[in-house]
């Protein structure tokens, strides 16, 4: 055996002396370089870990986090469209800083007659103008939006010093905010509500034919920016797009609406007596264990009623909602109401839904449920839904999340009438936003720097829960195919996902469907469903109800699964690199005791003859010139050398489990694309049984454009496709199969049209 | 309140954006084959966009991709698709013929050929499908002649490319 070893050493040896000896003919000079390999380490993009945020991607011993409390006192005046509110804001300093001032976000500014958020759009005339849009762009007739603060008093009464800068307002503190200090202060303010479907709001009002509003009151009070461990305050503007960055806290909340008014919000109702009928408020009891199908709490005939009425007085709604980061709540004559209750190991979550008649019988048929189906998966991937109701409301052309409530379009029509197509519109438009209770309203990434780790993040569990919903309508095989088009496009107007929200072109693709495809892939494809749930589940875990960053989520997912995905954060996030991998060559070979061209060639070189090769067997290459018939159809054992091996080192048990391969692939795999990928290949054999072999993408580490991997087979070969089912957005597949397919799929097209 | 509905179709598209994975891409793939001197061509859309696009040309109720999806169906694609999307080779505008659509989730394609075509020396392709329904609209256009690969980008500012091949025999 020694002698062996020793033989292969020298002949190592002399093959990377061979290799130097050519280099040194080389005239030109090369040039070093850094370390450019695509499986470098993220040190240099990720920031230092420290004690806050650690290098496991966990929350550290000093990671800090500030509270807010608000108790608010809100009156929705229906016929003027205007909202008052009164608030009292508890500031909990946890951080270790002393704070000079504090960032309150005033959103509604947005909407304001002086807003910036359409002077950093450029662009010619839109298709169309709404007489409202027209007069607001071109007339000077602007929307009266955005807030108006009658007053910031301190606990005492005193007027506070403030100064706002478009959607961030300034409030100065009479004296520093000591660490573990807390600041009560009021504010008093209004606004005006937008038509929604007017201006494309986020928020807004939906005007119907009959006279009635459906209020969709969001980001609606001022609120407290997020001050943390990374940013310091997060006070970038909102100019529309990016959306929020807010503290946990707890909420008290009255809202005064007119009396014939249904409404629901973030918390719980803490005086059902006052504001539903006798019977309304039975039925709101007993939803409380219809654990089978949605009941009614205000049935269809309650709000057809209400909708043709229209009340002179008030009431007053009362919710309290514990450890949110927001709060937001719908009001309308027109809602219909129904429910359904969730278990989760012992605890009741109730599923609600609003809606008018108009959303019927599409919404009764399935909101709820979706609702239900939707907290149950996204539960099992993260952790039990802490929250003591979601809710689904429609809302025409919304789709808006905030904690416990959300608006979603989708209506049948005039008839009732409605399309596959409408039915997945809504059931996905419903499972997104209540998804969207995990990611951020519980595991609170910064949605206004960081689009992807909500929205991609939450549209990856999507896929999921609609794919349990109704696996005929949401089939999984669409991912991550869906995002080849947007990732072969062109590369000037494609951005990197680690890019802020507000900088980034294809909003949807970009922070929704390419993260979401790229944990497809890593969850099917490069790490398996165990160990990607266990690593996404702990992430989910560690920083529920806290403010991860990209780069916890990054270290996360390798901390507990033991994969380094590095390369993989590198191309999918940081780059706006494609996949495109194939295969360019394949060469069969088969086994014999004579040594090849090569062979003596080597022998040659190392000043020995063939015969003084160590006892040898050999691949030829059915091209090669020495290739002989006798040499086709022979085993491996068929050949003494080997033979004598077998017979001295194994048992006859042991020799009738060793493999015993005939034909020896040499395939060559090319890789035209930026990024690296597992090699998925799919071997066919002549008797039509098929093998498959994956690759990992460090296979890519020394050589990024092409590498070689020897396949022994048992079996000839007669077709190899590269990821035969379009696992890895491959942009280009014409160049998968082997042998290359010759029939375009135009031809195919063709083929079938004319056998009709 | 009519006038609201037909508002709601429109506008509704951009908000859209918000909330559900969105983009507003065609990819049009033009392929010619000496052998069979001819080119074949697979243009795929959106269903939604073009059914908005085509509502926008007075084509309504269509129900595209449904079992309602009216009869005549391919005449109006043929006919958008004629009015939006002209080839011109070696300098003369060229007829294609319309062999098929095929519906593929939420994409639909047309296949397009124009055929006896024996030498090809210029290309030309003029493309505004959906460009003024979808102020972002861009459509790609991939070009492969024997060995040569050519990707053009259009959008509404740029509706047009040509592409010249030199012969060296
Ligand atoms: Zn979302």
């Amino acid at each position: 055996m020694k002698k062996i070893t020793v033989a292969i050493l020298s002949l190592v040896f002399l093959t990377t002396a061979l290799f130097a000896q050519e280099n040194s003919q080389e005239k030109v000079r090369q040039k070093g370089h850094y370390n450019s390999s695509k499986f470098k380490q993220l040190d240099e993009e990720l920031p230092t870990p420290n004690k806050q945020h650690t290098a496991s991607g966990a929350p550290g011993y000093e990671y800090t986090q500030q509270q807010v409390d608000y108790k608010m006192n809100i009156i929705l005046d229906d016929d003027n469209q205007k909202i008052f509110g009164e608030e009292t804001i508890t500031y909990h300093n946890n951080s270790k800083d002393a704070l000079e001032y504090l960032w309150v976000q005033l959103d509604q500014n947005m909407r304001a007659p002086n807003s910036k958020s359409n002077d950093i759009n450029g662009g010619g005339p839109d298709v169309l103008y709404t007489p409202a849009k027209f007069a607001k762009t071109f007339m000077g007739k602007p929307f009266e939006g955005g807030f108006n603060i009658d007053y910031i008093k301190d606990a005492n009464g005193n007027s506070l010093n403030y100064m706002i800068n478009f959607t961030m307002m300034r409030v100065d503190l009479p004296k520093p905010l000591a660490s573990g200090e807390k600041f009560v202060f009021n504010i008093k303010w209004w606004y005006n509500i937008n038509d929604y479907m007017a201006d494309r709001g986020r928020s807004g009002y939906e005007p119907f034919p009959d006279g009635n509003n459906l209020y969709v009151i969001a980001q609606f009070f001022p609120r407290l920016a997020v001050y943390n461990n990374v940013k310091g305050w997060q006070n970038l503007q909102f100019w529309g797009s990016s959306e929020f960055a807010l503290e946990f806290g707890n909420y008290d909340v009255s809202i005064t609406t007119p009396k014939d008014h249904i409404l629901n919000a973030t918390g719980v109702i803490q005086n059902p007596k006052d504001v539903f009928t006798k019977d309304q408020y039975k039925r709101y009891e007993a939803a409380k264990t219809a654990f089978d199908k949605p009941v009614f709490i205000v049935t269809p005939e309650e709000a057809l009623a209400a909708e043709n009425g229209k009340a002179t007085s008030t009431k007053t709604w009362k919710f309290y909602a514990e450890n949110v980061r927001d709060f937001a709540f719908s009001s309308s004559r027109k809602f219909i109401w129904d429910a359904m209750a969730v278990d989760f190991n012992g605890k009741t979550v109730m599923a609600y839904s609003l809606y008018p008649n108009e959303g019927n019988p599409l919404w009764e048929e399935h909101s709820t449920k979706v609702v239900a189906n939707t907290l149950k998966v996204y539960s099992e991937s993260t952790f039990d839904y802490p929250y003591p109701h979601a809710t689904s409301i429609n809302a025409e052309r919304q789709g808006m999340e905030y904690p416990m409530i959300c608006w979603n379009g989708g209506r049948p029509d005039a008839n009732g009438k409605y399309n596959d197509r409408t039915k997945k519109g809504m059931i996905g438009v419903i499972t997104h936003e209540v998804g969207h209770n995990f990611f951020p309203m519980i595991v609170n990434s910064d949605e206004r720097e960081w689009t992807w780790m909500d929205e991609g993040i939450n549209s990856f569990v999507e896929i999921l829960a609609e794919y349990k919903y109704d696996p005929e309508l949401f089939p999984l095989s669409k991912y991550p195919k869906n995002i080849v088009r947007y990732m072969a496009g062109d590369q000037d107007r494609l951005t990197p996902i680690m890019t802020q929200g507000d900088n980034i072109f294809n909003f949807g693709s970009n922070a929704y469907a390419k993260p979401a495809a790229g944990l497809f892939i890593l969850r099917q494809t490069i790490m398996g469903p165990e160990l990607f749930d266990h690593a996404f589940k702990t992430y989910a875990k560690r920083w529920k109800f806290k403010h991860p960053t990209p780069a916890d989520f990054f270290r996360s997912m390798e901390d507990a699964s033991a994969m380094d995905l590095d390369w993989f954060w590198r191309g999918w996030f940081y780059t706006t690199g494609n996949n495109d991998i194939g295969i360019k060559e394949v060469k069969k070979y088969h086994v014999t005791d004579k040594p090849t061209e090569q062979a003596e060639n080597l022998a040659k070189r190392y000043g020995i003859t063939v015969d003084q090769l160590p006892p040898s067997l050999y691949l030829i290459s059915e091209d090669s010139k020495d290739y002989t018939d006798d040499i086709k159809g022979k085993k491996p054992e068929d050949y003494s050398v080997l033979n004598s091996y077998l017979q001295d080192n194994f048992t006859a048990e042991e020799k009738a489990t060793l493999k015993s391969p005939k034909y020896f692939y040499e395939l060559v795999f090319e890789k035209p694309g930026d990024l690296v990928m597992p090699i998925i290949v799919e071997f066919e054999y002549e008797d039509g049984t098929k093998e498959r072999k994956q690759y990992p993408a460090e296979i890519w580490r020394l050589n990024d454009d092409e590498v070689t991997k020897v396949f022994p087979s048992s079996k000839v070969i007669s077709k190899i496709t590269v990821d035969p089912d379009e696992e890895t957005a491959d942009v280009d597949t014409s160049n998968n199969s082997w042998p290359k397919n010759t029939e375009t799929q135009f031809d195919n097209f063709k083929k079938k049209q004319i056998k009709g | 309140m009519k006038y609201r509905s037909y508002l709601i179709l429109l506008i509704s598209i951009p908000l859209l954006a918000f909330t559900i994975h969105k983009y507003y891409i065609s990819l049009c793939e033009v392929e010619y084959i000496p052998e069979k001197q001819s080119v074949q061509i697979i243009i795929s859309h959106f269903i939604d966009d073009l059914e908005i696009s085509l509502n926008n040309e007075g084509q309504k109720n269509l129900f595209l991709a449904t079992n309602k999806e009216v009869k005549n169906s391919n005449q109006i694609f043929e006919a958008y698709l004629n009015k939006h999307l002209k080839f011109t080779i070696n300098n003369k505008e060229t007829t294609y013929q319309f062999i098929g659509k095929e519906y593929d989730d939420d994409l639909v394609r047309f296949y397009l050929e124009i055929p006896n075509i024996e030498k090809l020396t210029s290309i030309e392709v003029e493309n505004t499908c959906l460009i003024k329904d979808f102020d972002d609209q861009q459509n790609i256009i991939k070009i492969k002649v024997k060995k040569f690969n050519k990707t053009l980008y259009l959008t509404k500012n740029n509706v047009k490319g040509l592409l010249n091949f030199q012969q060296n025999n």
